[in-house]
């Protein structure tokens, strides 16, 4: 417990200073890194702990997106930044929800990807919403009457904001409600007979999820200044879950790991080699067969065809 | 004239939604019989729309391409399964995910790598390149054609799953591996042989769409989540739920589009999130507990 | 033994340092050294086919200069933008911010270009748009820093509306892919259309990416229209075409449409589908005047013998305006408002006839739209020019040219 408080203070001091002596493009990637990197913790902590695979977290992240960029173009602050996008992706995910818990398995999944995907079909259809070229030209908002505008404040204002999430979904896994969770994802029936109300579990766990979800693709709108309805892909779920998978499920740090790894392969392989698709893939199949636990299995020593 | 117009719209949604099963049911067998979470079915039916290029540049013959072709993409779902998936089945799914994700990737690239990105096309059998009129409506004779493969092709598997000692076996070894193989069945090599049977099915349909569609690297991608979505609709693993899906489907997306073209981007998904969510085990799928 | 080794350590690190001196030093003394062309365009994906034409011609262009322009080195930095917005907008940061590029040039992808309009504007960033033809950029988000050498969605549509209505028929079925770039170019085409007397019997909007056109072209039969004017690129073009021909309706209804829906992207793949479909578009390879004969003949000699086409043309286009720019000013990318004032001058005979920038919004004037239609030549089939339009300008409305 310690080492990881430890190892969580390290990594946020190194982020913290990282500007100072890097350029402007690998602060960019680092920063993306935080954004997607809390996206695809909120996912693990409906991945990985609850055992509810979801297709269909893209919606969330953005609806979010979107609604600060709708928002903030009006008044840019926290409120209209942070507050307003948590609490529609919130009710967002209640609805969704309430109607994909009734289902499990590659159901659940089916049924959470075919919400994103109409989301998906409305955003890229709507003229008052940008159509397929989504909103741009979003203001960063101000807060404590700085103007994130600013490059070092914004680095900051991101660190804080993706750490407290962080740090709030640590404590949702270690608490009473996340040890039920896990006991749901062990076994639900057992979970059912000794009392839990278990869909109430899921759905709050689902909404909890949506939230930070919703925080992440908000946090995007302002990093990049502009959102585009391709945030709604089945794709972009995808792209979350195989964060997750290769960071190691179930372990949330391992999800923040998992999305620099493939941000990093992505971004960068791409720069030296037309041929990125092919190691990509080759990647990812390698490492599912040799380091079963994701890079956190691999750090603890899980390493091997048979681990 | 409404009688025409019907009958023709309800024509277009009969080939869309034989194609559909087609395309399909590599994945029913797959995912439904085999448990394997196989995202790499789009591949498969690209890399057969590809074998059949290269069958049709050689020899130029379209039937001989019908036959070659899945023959091809079996022998390579068979090598994947053999060396990648099997170390996986006592492992969690989402490490199958992750496998048959990498996969795609590899896949799309290497054909891109060998043929180049550009679009192309397979040209319909000189047999069937014409159109007919039917009672007032036409339709593109090699769809007609298609019509018909399906439903042979739909009344072949179930033969081969309920009559053949074959099929029983494939069946039983679903039901209980353990069992199967105390009798003396050799499991992992029934389960390689369903997979790559899968895999060629998925490669027939890359073949069979052609004519009517075009083909690229990137193809696979589009055909996965309809293909997940019939699986899910009919129920996993059933092939009379995988049939009655594509076809309910097939209408459903094709009167869509001719009465609310709005809302075509959508209409599978409304259909399916119906289909769960008022049945969630499919049309015909097994009763969840 | 260890006295050689030790002086060979000191020796061969006194070479590695001088070397690595003497680049620094010899950089230094350059003209700020190379100039650096950056490239956002999709290398993976079905629309790579288009960044790769872009890529070879602007490589034709540069090899002719042999790489050097005012003194300097040309230096290419190829990134792939995927067609997905984010990762066009990162790799435009990286282009922007780390290489420091001096000028900047593509995307594809529409929305890609309007995702990074902001940051080329704020950044005071040249950039030279080679295909993506979102109207906005040539209207209200135009800027200053800005140019396009492609054309704007407008453009290869609007002529062509008058055009039909006065040699096809006043009696058309519209039909493009439901996005809003989609419902842009059939709305050029009714600008015209309609004021020439054209009726529009109706309008059916697929969704992009569809593979199954059956319902739509039973529709357009039962519609009555006498020609069909559709706009669909890619795939849909192919699957469009190839569907239209396979349900027998090019006998009866002419099949008409912007330039993309018969390009050397799909037109192959088409095949005979597309014969005598009638399309608008600033290029063809047909084009019978000496720039484009010899621009064809060296595409075909350095690219093994693959003909250019609109998307080549843009590229070549692209890379003269830097050439002629940058020779202008003598090679100095520091002064950018120079160069921004030499951009905006040039003129030149290129492939498509005589090259301009319209002033008030940096976007190309094309010399000609080209009426084309699809027949067989030596080689195979290709759009054969049988009627053009000349000096087409997009209208520019709302544009600055903010600073």
């Amino acid at each position: 417990m310690k080492v990881k408080l430890l190892a969580f203070a390290v990594l946020t001091a190194l982020v913290a200073v990282f500007p100072q002596f890097a350029g402007n493009y690998p602060v960019k990637l680092l920063q993306e890194i935080l954004i997607w990197g809390i996206f695809a913790m909120s996912l693990d902590l409906l991945m990985g702990y609850a055992g509810m695979v979801s297709f269909g977290h893209s919606a969330f992240f953005g609806i979010g997106g979107y609604t600060a960029a709708l928002l903030l173009a009006g008044s840019p602050g926290l409120l209209t930044g942070l507050v307003l996008p948590a609490a529609v992706s919130a009710v967002a995910a209640l609805v969704i929800g309430f109607f994909s818990i009734r289902v499990s398995g590659v159901y659940f999944i089916m049924l959470t990807l075919a919400f994103s995907q109409m989301f998906y079909a409305v955003t890229f259809q709507a003229a008052w919403l940008g159509a397929e070229d989504g909103i741009v030209g979003v203001p960063r908002p101000r807060v404590l009457g700085v103007d994130l505008a600013q490059p070092a404040s914004f680095h900051l204002y991101l660190l804080v904001v993706v750490g407290l999430a962080a740090l709030f979904l640590w404590s949702v896994v270690r608490s009473p409600f996340g040890h039920v969770l896990r006991g749901i994802h062990d076994n639900e029936t057992r979970m059912q007979a000794v009392g839990y109300a278990v869909d109430r579990y899921k759905l709050l766990a689902f909404v909890v999820a949506g939230v930070v979800a919703g925080l992440g693709g908000a946090l995007y709108t302002q990093l990049v200044g502009s959102i585009t309805p391709d945030a709604f892909l089945w794709t972009t779920s995808g792209e979350a879950l195989l964060m997750v998978i290769i960071g190691g499920t179930g372990t949330l740090g391992g999800a923040m790991l998992g999305a620099a790894a493939f941000i990093l392969l992505q971004s960068l392989v791409s720069s030296y080699t037309e041929r990125w698709m092919t190691i990509l893939g080759l990647t990812f199949i390698l490492f599912v067969l040799f380091a079963p636990g994701g890079i956190v299995g691999a750090l603890r020593g899980r390493i091997g065809l048979r681990a | 004239m409404f009688v025409p117009d019907f009958f023709g719209q309800a024509l277009n949604g009969l080939s869309y939604g034989v194609l559909l099963f087609l395309l399909s049911v590599g994945l029913t067998l797959i995912f439904g019989m085999l448990d394997v979470v196989n995202l790499a079915h789009g591949s498969f039916y690209m890399l057969g729309a590809y074998a059949g290029l290269a069958t049709i540049a050689a020899l130029g013959n379209f039937w001989i391409a019908l036959v070659v072709a899945p023959l091809v993409v079996g022998a390579i779902g068979a090598v994947m399964e053999r060396l990648a998936l099997r170390p996986l089945y006592r492992r969690s799914p989402l490490d199958q995910v992750l496998l048959t994700f990498g996969f795609i990737y590899l896949f799309e690239d290497l054909v891109k790598w060998i043929w180049g990105g550009r679009i192309r096309s397979i040209p319909p059998p000189d047999l069937f390149s014409g159109s007919v009129t039917i009672l007032g409506a036409t339709i593109p004779s090699y769809r007609l054609f298609v019509i018909v493969f399906g439903f042979a092709m739909a009344v072949a598997l179930w033969l081969l799953i309920e009559r053949t000692r074959l099929g029983s076996i494939i069946r039983a070894g679903v039901f209980d591996a353990e069992m199967t193989a105390g009798m003396g069945i050799n499991m992992p090599v029934v389960f390689t042989a369903v997979f790559a049977f899968g895999a060629a099915l998925g490669g027939l349909s890359g073949v069979i769409a052609g004519p009517i569609q075009s083909a690229s690297p990137p193809m696979g991608a589009g055909i996965l989540v309809p293909a997940l979505i019939v699986v899910v609709v009919g129920g996993l693993g059933s092939l009379k739920g995988s049939l009655a899906g594509s076809l309910i489907i097939g209408q459903a997306e094709t009167f869509g589009k001719v009465w609310l073209p709005g809302a075509s981007m959508m209409m599978i998904y409304l259909v399916m999130a119906a289909i769960v969510l008022l049945r969630p085990q499919g049309l015909f799928g097994r009763p969840l507990k | 033994m260890r006295v050689t080794r030790r002086a060979f350590l000191a020796g061969g690190s006194a070479a590695a340092a001088s070397v690595v001196v003497g680049l620094w030093v010899s950089r230094s003394h350059a003209q700020g050294g190379p100039v650096k062309i950056g490239l956002v365009l999709p290398y993976t994906g079905v629309y790579a086919v288009l960044g790769e034409s872009i890529t070879q011609a602007m490589e034709l262009v540069f090899a002719r200069e042999n790489w050097t322009v005012a003194g300097r080195k040309i230096e290419m930095i190829k990134e792939d933008d995927e067609m997905k917005p984010p990762v066009g907008v990162r790799k435009t940061e990286k282009l922007i911010d780390s290489d420091k590029v001096d000028i900047l040039t593509g995307p594809v992808h529409s929305g890609i270009l309007m995702g990074m309009r902001d940051k080329v504007h704020s950044s005071k960033t040249i950039l030279i748009v080679s295909n993506a033809g979102a109207d906005a950029i040539s209207r209200e988000r135009c800027s200053h820093w800005i140019f396009r050498t492609s054309f704007s969605n407008w453009q290869p549509n609007a002529p062509m509306g008058s055009w039909v209505a006065k040699n096809v028929t006043k009696e058309v079925f519209l039909t493009a892919p439901n996005y809003q770039a989609g419902k842009d170019q059939l709305g050029a085409f009714k600008e015209t259309f309609v004021p020439a007397g054209g009726k529009i019997i109706a309008e059916d909007y697929p969704k992009l990416g569809e593979t199954d056109y059956a319902p739509y072209l039973t529709k357009i039969k039962q519609s009555g229209a006498k020609a069909v004017y559709a706009f669909f690129s890619g795939t849909d073009a192919v699957n469009f075409v190839k569907q239209y021909d396979q349900f027998g309706l090019k006998g009866s209804i002419k099949l008409t449409g912007a330039g993309f829906l018969t390009e050397p992207d799909v037109l192959p793949a088409q095949s005979r589908s597309a014969l005598g479909v009638i399309t608008g578009h600033f290029y063809t390879p047909q084009l019978d005047n000496p720039v484009n004969k010899k621009f064809v003949a060296d595409f075909k000699a350095k690219f093994g013998g693959k003909t250019p086409d609109g998307f080549a043309c843009q590229g070549y286009d692209t890379a003269e305006v830097i050439v002629r720019a940058l020779k202008a000013v003598g090679g100095n990318t520091q002064d950018k408002e120079k160069l921004v004032d030499a951009m905006a001058k040039t003129e030149f005979d290129s492939p498509r006839g005589r090259f301009r920038f319209d002033p008030k919004t940096h976007n190309v004037i094309q010399p000609f739209i080209y009426i084309r239609e699809v027949r067989e030549v030596t080689g195979g089939l290709d759009n054969v020019p049988i009627d053009k339009v000349a000096d087409v300008r997009d209208p520019g409305t709302g544009c600055t040219l903010p600073t």
